[in-house]
């Protein structure tokens, strides 16, 4: 059911989301800006993405990939 | 419903909106070398390397290489820390106690409007293999006020103890599907929603952690599978021409009954166009595992046993500092580098295994890149 509930919801933005549009071309000057980014620290990200499988039992929530090693 | 089903079903979603505009690949290569050390007695340092290649304006092929030197009280007396093992009898080296090299091959595609990236992982140590692919596909929407996507990754791994144990099962294999949704909400703020479905198989413990109880030891056994999923926010904006910040939540649940909250925040200042730099906080709180009892509480007739301090209830914190440095406006140069102080709350499992009350941890980041 969430499967579904997630499809219908890209499809609803991909199809009829003129609606979203909130911010034009010209003013996305801040965006561009590296301290505006979800992890302006990539290879913190990484590293500590990491630590946290190791250390912790949780995981998910990004969209980043990390691999697989015995001290997990 | 499989984690191939939903990625066929999401990219037949997403792909007849795929046609062709600029990209932002860039050349690049960077060096780096990044520390963990805690209080525990483990001690990693990890060179790492990447090669970025645009072979045409679309299209980037890419290489990283990331080697962890180990050395760690576990490794050098079997499995506990803290007393020589007699169970798995392993003896002192001299040196790195492991060495993990990671090498990582990329590719990644971009036409301004569609993003499609991937790879295959692989990694070896002496008691473990690790293989991986992985897949991600970001499409933008609504004058590229919107971002949508979704990540695959799959890994095949396998144990091979470092002493003659016949493991139940040789292999862990971890599948990890992600669906997010960026959006713009002003020009000085933007945030992700993340859902992430994750499923493990195979041997699922360390084959080194043990149970010790007056009458009878044990080798750690869990459940050979556990599925879970973690939804996420985050947020990010500026708070005037020099500040700006940072801040997320995740909550995470599985069917083992760890369920966790997680938050953070980061504040960025610029100092001047070639200089900036942060100051953070992250608290993390799990619940433990269902199978999971209290140190001395098992009995030698239990399906399952855990010494892993994983397994049960603690808090953790982490508070650190970040920067990022240009020699000039047009540097072609980029250093970046962080450190973090990490801590558990105090926990009976890691009292029992590494005989201190919390782990107490830094780990560094520093990176130079090269962009041409």
């Amino acid at each position: 059911m969430k499967y579904l509930v997630w499809i219908a919801l890209l499809m609803i933005i991909s199809g009829c989301s003129d609606h979203l549009v909130w911010v034009m071309s010209y003013e996305k000057e801040y965006f561009a800006q590296e301290k505006m980014s979800m992890a302006p620290l990539s290879e913190r990200a990484e590293q500590e993405g990491h630590i946290f499988l190791i250390r912790e039992a949780s995981a998910g929530g990004d969209s980043s990939f990390q691999g697989g090693c015995g001290c997990r | 419903m499989s984690i191939a089903k939903s990625l066929i079903i999401a990219i037949a979603v997403l792909f007849p909106f795929l046609k062709g505009y600029a990209s932002g690949l860039k050349d690049s290569a960077s060096i780096g070398v990044n520390t963990y050390n805690d209080n525990a007695d483990v001690n990693v340092y990890s060179p790492t390397f990447s090669l970025m290649k645009t072979l045409s304006k679309n299209f980037l092929v890419g290489f990283k290489m990331r080697v962890d030197a180990i050395t760690a009280a576990s490794i050098k007396n079997g499995g506990n820390p803290v007393r020589v093992d007699a169970v798995v009898g392993a003896s002192a080296k001299e040196g790195f106690d492991e060495v993990r090299y990671a090498p990582t091959l990329l590719m990644a595609y971009d036409d301004g409007d569609n993003a499609l990236s991937g790879g295959v992982y692989y990694s070896t140590e002496n008691d473990y293999d690790g293989k991986a692919i992985f897949l991600n596909y970001t499409r933008q929407l609504n004058e590229q006020n919107t971002a949508i996507g979704i990540g695959f990754s799959q890994s095949d791994d396998r144990w091979k103890p470092v002493f003659n144990r016949d493991l139940p099962k040789d292999y862990r294999r971890e599948g990890k599907v992600d669906l997010f949704i960026n959006q713009l909400i002003s020009p000085e703020s933007s945030i992700q929603f993340v859902y992430s479905y994750m499923n493990s198989s195979g041997f699922l413990s360390s084959p080194y952690h043990y149970v010790v109880q007056d009458s009878f030891a044990r080798f750690e056994n869990y459940p050979d599978t556990r599925k879970g999923y973690a939804i996420a926010a985050r947020g990010v904006t500026m708070l005037n021409d020099t500040n700006s910040v940072n801040f997320g939540y995740r909550y995470y649940k599985d069917d083992w009954d760890i369920s966790s909250h997680t938050i953070n925040a980061e504040v960025w200042h610029d100092f001047s166009y070639l200089f900036s730099a942060s100051l953070r906080g992250r608290y993390y709180t799990q619940t433990k595992a269902n199978f999971a009892k209290e140190v001395g509480g098992y009995n030698v007739t239990d399906t399952y046993f855990a010494v892993d301090y994983r397994m049960s209830a603690f808090d953790s914190y982490d508070v650190g500092t970040g920067f990022i440095y240009r020699p000039s406006l047009s540097s072609m140069w980029k250093y970046r580098g962080s450190i973090d102080l990490y801590q558990t709350s105090r926990n009976d499992y890691i009292k029992n295994w590494y005989d201190t009350d919390s782990i107490m941890a830094v780990y560094t980041t520093f990176n130079i890149e090269y962009e041409f």
